[in-house]
């Protein structure tokens, strides 16, 4: 079960109305609901890697304080599955960086301006294909 | 640090009290533009008393259907609030503590445009 606060332990009745905070000057996104998990594609519209973390501060930095300006440096991409369901973080020389300065619109999915290609994420795929499958008879054109 | 450190995170106030955990990072994109967009900028966190479930935010946003998983997980997840970041003391893998007389504020995803994708 995950963690929750059981009902005795909670400071506050549930049923409070609180008020609606001032809404800040820009575009406003929660970070699990709108950008975890989407699809991130290239400037071709070819799919690149899913949202699988955030980078947030300085890489690195352990622990953040309110007073702090914190920015999102890079969205990150890896093999989070196994960590997912079982606990803990990937180490992060497992999980690839793809710099914010490249995203240029967030929607139902998270659009690039670059060419994947040109990222580090693809690295694998980049490495299957070069050294298996165009080492494959016919693995070096179009079927077609 | 990386989202994930901080997602699920107990939070406590400054005595030490467990108010929840962090179930989502609010951010606006107002920081340095460097690209097309302007960075996102942490500007709150989503506190709630369970941390399961609530990735599909339905008690922040208005969407009302399929109208019974609607009202089950809102009603599931009621009890949340957001703090903002500048009432957190410190954030760190283990927990975040927030400051004395932080204030709780609706989580509701603010402006028309609560059905964003």
């Amino acid at each position: 079960m995950s963690p929750r606060l059981r009902r005795s332990a909670r400071p506050f009745p549930d049923d409070e109305a609180l008020p609606e905070a001032p809404r800040p000057a820009g575009l406003v996104l929660d970070a699990r609901l709108h950008l975890l998990d989407r699809q991130t594609l290239d400037v071709d519209g070819r799919p690149v890697a899913t949202v699988d973390d955030l980078e947030l501060g300085a890489p690195g930095s352990t622990s953040l304080s309110g007073d702090d300006t914190v920015l999102v440096a890079a969205l990150l991409s890896g093999p989070v599955l196994a960590t997912r369901v079982f606990g803990g973080r990937p180490p992060s020389s497992r999980l690839h960086r793809i710099d914010w300065r490249h995203v240029t619109d967030v929607g139902t999915t998270v659009r690039l301006g670059v060419h994947g290609e040109e990222l580090d994420v693809l690295w694998v795929e980049r490495w299957v294909r070069d050294h298996v499958i165009g080492r494959i008879p016919g693995g070096r054109h179009d079927p077609g | 640090m990386i989202l994930g450190d901080l997602l699920d995170a107990p939070v406590h106030d400054g005595a030490g009290r467990p108010l929840g955990f962090v179930v989502d990072v609010r951010l606006v994109l107002d920081g340095p533009v460097t690209g097309l967009l302007a960075a996102p900028r942490v500007h709150a966190l989503l506190v709630s008393p369970r941390t399961g479930t609530s990735f599909l935010g339905y008690e922040r946003t208005d969407v009302r259907s399929p109208a019974l998983l609607a009202r089950f997980l809102r009603w599931r997840h009621r009890g949340t609030f957001l703090v903002d970041w500048s009432d957190v003391a410190v954030a760190t893998g283990d927990a975040v503590t927030l400051v004395d007389g932080y204030r709780r504020w609706s989580p509701a995803y603010p402006g028309r445009d609560r059905r964003r994708p």
